[in-house]
């Protein structure tokens, strides 16, 4: 007969408000098996957990249920708390009886039977359960950072600088991300190249970094501290190694009017170009969709004119492998837009705003472009349509964000600042000129955030209108934009020679299936999920896979950076280790009974089943038979449901298990 | 000769405004229809939607109202087909309030005294027009096409919004209007306040409102080269028609634009002679613009 504890916890009111803890811990002492039932106020706490150990010495329990919360909340402590009573954790279990019941449900009566019933199926499972031991298996040290901004761009220096490895991919020809493109930076105006380039040459420089630009992620296979990425390398057709960036194939390019996108299409580059003058690496690459090489076969300038002999244009997108411990994702994000969706998205644009078809109605990200020093004006502000200097400039706050009707109804969070920022970086430069701001609310929670805001209303005088903004439209040269002042109670009318949209912050376009391939989860927006909201805000659900910047919702540079190395000590933490241990829900064949179908092979989805040659003394071939992988294996238990000869079981459970635990309801 | 199968019938709701000051609209809604081969007969006894007045006093009494026009609409085979925007307004509001709403829906049954039936499609005409009957058939139904001729199609405030309630197209820059009068041969221009108010039902309370805000209107489809302009409203023609030689004296500004109801031009498109269009009870005269485009 076993000796099974069963300790329910009220959680505070969590449970007990819903659920009759007293009388769950009193049935459950009645069913056979279990030796000892309680209940107590906080489980998960230190006297909780010395109850725990106590009881299993007192009453010589060999297995233990905890009747609380979520085991993905608890299911780690209390397992090594019986682990330090003596007992093998696997045969703790948690029954969940927070979020599978007094969460979800309103009836104390009937809450108190699902809870019961909980309770006596996680007993019969426990009594059925073996004691397991871990497994462990060796850890890659040599970390991947997907995205190169700055978010990565930390992320990938915290861990280099603790002498790991480091494999950076980024989508674009340089790194650098958003941060490159910005003017100046709150709430201290300092010039965002002067203090992210020399971050970018680190990068290029730090000898434990490997820099893949112009790439993205092919596929991802394994699990935490042994993945294999699979890294595809675009052609660049400009080979890297000979390439010396002295600029002459950029110079003679004849192609010179392609928009740039860096400069969001304000200004002009040439087909073969690298992004900004700072770009790291300083590498070409031709955009082949508008080189008149490859859309005629004729030209060929920058071979002609190139040294070294660079240019290649047989280049092929290359395939490389990278053998990865752990992956910090930085994707970044990218900016709502307000023209036409396609039909069917659940996000809108807006019509009202003309769907983006007025030449000065721009976003805040072009608006950087035209302050930025560095910028296609050099720094001036003009209107993109007649480059005339505007007068008077309209900013619109919360254009997509808190926004239910639009689609999206999260605070993009930088908005408020950023506008702040822009009024001022205007006044600075068009002395003449008036600012207006459109806004809900001014969200400055940050240091040194809400002085930097006054400063624009107080002293650069930016005039700020609560309200929003209805329409805008085309008037002569004029931009008419109608909105209301709620404060004041009246509708009004600004013509304005220019209008910035603070529009929403959105995760990068294909975060859904990058989220795919690595196996992490994202919200209904597409921003990755954290595995929890408050303790584990920077590691994935999906082990050895961690969170840094705007990839994970919408974040400003101090916090990115944060972030960032937060993600990198996770990383270091793990890589502190020569070993890992792994829990060891895996699946077993038994070798006697296995037919060698090898269905189990055909549907596991990790690549963990392997064949394998069982021969007699004299080395002959008696059978083969299926093998799973223990390092590889996921613990999902499709092959147990497949196998049809039930020669495969997952560790902890087992048929048996889920059978006596179907047969306690 | 078109298939019977293809033959396309509806149930109709004219709305007290079409009987009334909006007499052309309704003429010239049949006789589109008529010449189109479209099915149209309206719904016997039918009474007024409340129009603005009722869901301002009392919910319940706006809603009743509705509820019976759609109890009495089963009478009559075939999709609510609705010209009036604020009717159109209304008896979507009606059933978009009473889907997901039990109680409601029970104090409204026992106002009407008898079941409320909500599973009637409503219909506004621009959505018949554009979907049921198809773009390309209208196009092959022109006799006279509108060549030539400028028009700003002018939606006002209630085809689209609330977004929730008509989803008859995209609530801030609807292109259903165009579309319509566009497969007639009509010439669309860009235009600023194709959905701003005109004013509305201040026109008897306030009218200086409505001088201002029609000015507007009428000044930015002038800016935009229009020649005339068209609506899908009785209010919106009484203030931008009835109103604009008040509006021209307040303004100081001579517009002379004719405001045509979408079905007016559409129906002389389709073949509709001039004379059953009500052409006289417009207010700006439009037959000097017809003539000049060959229309009459």
């Amino acid at each position: 007969m076993s000796r099974i504890g069963v300790f329910v916890c009220h959680c505070g009111e969590n449970i007990s408000r819903t659920v009759d803890v007293e009388r769950v811990a009193a049935t459950a002492a009645r069913i056979p098996g279990v030796a000892y039932a309680t209940e107590y106020k906080y489980m998960c706490s230190d006297p909780g957990q010395n109850l725990l150990k106590n009881a299993i010495a007192e009453h010589r329990l060999d297995g233990v249920v905890v009747a609380a919360c979520s085991p993905r909340m608890h299911e780690k402590t209390f397992r090594n708390a019986v682990k330090s009573a003596g007992l093998n954790p696997f045969l703790c279990e948690m029954a969940n009886i927070r979020e599978h019941c007094s969460w979800v449900h309103e009836d104390r009566e009937e809450a108190t039977a699902k809870a019961t019933d909980i309770v006596s199926i996680m007993v019969a499972r426990v009594k059925k359960a073996r004691s397991l031991a871990p497994i462990t298996v060796p850890v890659t040290k040599r970390a991947l950072v997907i995205g190169g901004g700055i978010a990565g761009i930390q992320a990938a220096l915290d861990i280099a600088d603790s002498g790991q490895q480091v494999v950076i991919v980024e989508r674009e020809p340089s790194i650098g991300g958003h941060m490159a493109q910005l003017s100046e930076t709150f709430p201290t105006l300092d010039c965002s190249q002067c203090i992210m380039t020399p971050k970018m040459v680190d990068v290029a420089n730090h000898p434990n970094i490997t820099l893949h630009t112009y790439s993205e992620i092919e596929s991802v296979d394994g699990y935490i501290g042994n993945f294999q990425v699979t890294v595809r390398k675009k052609a660049r057709s400009v080979d890297m190694a000979k390439c010396t960036g002295c600029g002459v194939c950029t110079a003679k390019c004849p192609q010179k009017k392609i928009p740039n996108s860096f400069d969001k299409n304000l200004g002009l580059r040439t087909a073969i170009y690298v992004p900004f003058p700072q770009a790291v690496p300083n590498t070409p690459v031709i955009d082949r969709e508008n080189c008149t090489w490859f859309k005629t076969g004729k030209c060929g300038v920058c071979q002609k004119v190139c040294g070294p002999g660079a240019v290649d244009f047989t280049q092929e997108d290359e395939l490389v492998t990278e053998k990865i411990g752990a992956i910090v994702v930085a994707t970044g994000f990218e900016l709502y837009s307000i023209a036409e969706k396609p039909k069917g998205s659940p996000i809108k644009g807006y019509g009202e705003f003309g769907h983006g078809t007025i030449p000065d109605v721009i976003d805040g990200m072009t608006f950087e472009r035209l302050a930025s020093a560095s910028g296609p004006t050099g720094g001036k502000i003009v209107r993109p349509s007649d480059g005339k200097e505007p007068k008077s400039v309209v900013f619109v706050q919360c254009v997509g964000s808190r926004a239910r009707e639009k689609g999206i109804s999260y605070c993009s969070k930088i908005c408020c600042m950023y506008t702040a920022k822009h009024t001022m970086l205007y006044k600075h430069k068009v002395h003449d000129g008036q600012a207006y701001v459109f806004f809900m609310d001014a969200r400055t929670p940050g240091k040194g955030y809400d002085e930097f805001w006054r400063r624009a209303v107080e002293e650069e005088e930016a005039v700020y209108i609560r309200g929003m903004v209805s329409r805008l439209y085309q008037k002569g040269d004029k931009i008419v934009v109608m909105g209301s002042d709620v404060l004041v109670g009246v509708q009004v009318e600004i013509e304005a020679d220019l209008v910035v949209l603070a529009t929403a912050v959105q995760p990068r376009t294909g975060a859904d299936t990058l989220a795919q391939k690595l196996g992490i989860s994202y919200d209904q927006y597409n921003f990755y999920s954290e595995a929890h909201a408050k303790l584990r805000p920077v590691e994935c659900a999906t082990a050895g896979i961690y969170l840094a910047g705007a990839c994970q919702g919408p974040k400003d540079i101090p916090d990115s950076v944060s972030q960032a190395s937060a993600a990198a000590a996770k990383v270091m933490t793990l890589f502190a280790r020569d070993q890992l241990e792994r829990e060891p829900i895996i699946a077993r064949v038994n070798e006697r009974f296995c037919v060698g179908c090898f269905a189990c092979k055909k549907v596991c989805a990790y690549g963990a089943v392997e064949e394998k040659e069982i021969r007699d003394r004299q080395g002959r071939l008696i059978k083969t038979v299926a093998y799973v992988n223990p390092g590889v294996c996921g613990g999902c238990g499709t092959c147990q449901a497949t196998c049809p000869s039930k020669s495969v079981e997952l560790d902890g459970y087992t048929d048996e298990q889920v059978i006596a635990m179907i047969e306690a309801l | 000769m078109t298939p019977t199968s293809n033959l396309l019938a509806y149930s109709y709701y004219p709305g007290c405004s079409l009987h009334a000051s909006g007499k052309e609209y309704d003429v010239s809604t049949k006789g589109l229809f008529r010449a189109l081969r479209i099915g149209l007969q309206e719904v016997p006894d039918w009474l007024c939607c409340g129009a603005t007045p009722a869901h301002n006093v009392d919910e319940l009494l706006s809603l009743a109202l509705c509820a019976k026009n759609l109890s009495l609409a089963e009478q009559v085979e075939g999709d609510l087909a609705v010209s009036c925007a604020a009717c159109f307004s209304r008896l979507k509001t009606t059933q978009h309030r009473l889907t997901d709403n039990e109680t409601k829906r029970r104090q409204v049954e026992k106002a009407i005294d008898g079941p409320v039936p909500l599973g009637k499609p409503v219909k506004h005409l621009l959505e018949i027009l554009a979907e049921d009957y198809g773009l390309d058939r209208l196009r092959d139904a022109v006799q006279k096409p509108l060549t030539g001729l400028k028009v700003a199609c002018y939606y006002g405030c209630l085809l689209t919004r609330p977004p929730e309630v008509p989803q008859l197209d995209c609530v801030e820059a609807p292109t259903i209007m165009e579309r319509v009068i566009g497969a007639a041969g009509a010439e669309t221009v860009n235009w600023s306040h194709r959905m701003e108010c005109c004013g509305a039902n201040f026109t008897l309370s306030r009218p200086g409102v409505v001088l201002k805000l029609s000015n507007e209107i009428l000044a930015s489809a002038k800016r935009a080269g229009a020649e005339c302009i068209i609506v899908a409203c009785p209010l919106c023609h009484g203030n931008l028609d009835i109103r604009q030689q008040e509006i021209e004296e307040a303004s100081g500004t001579r517009y002379g634009m004719p405001v045509f109801y979408v079905t007016q031009l559409l129906a002389l498109a389709a073949g509709v002679s001039s004379t059953r269009l009500a052409l006289d009870s417009m207010i700006v005269d439009p037959k000097p613009l017809l003539k000049e485009k060959n229309l009459l």
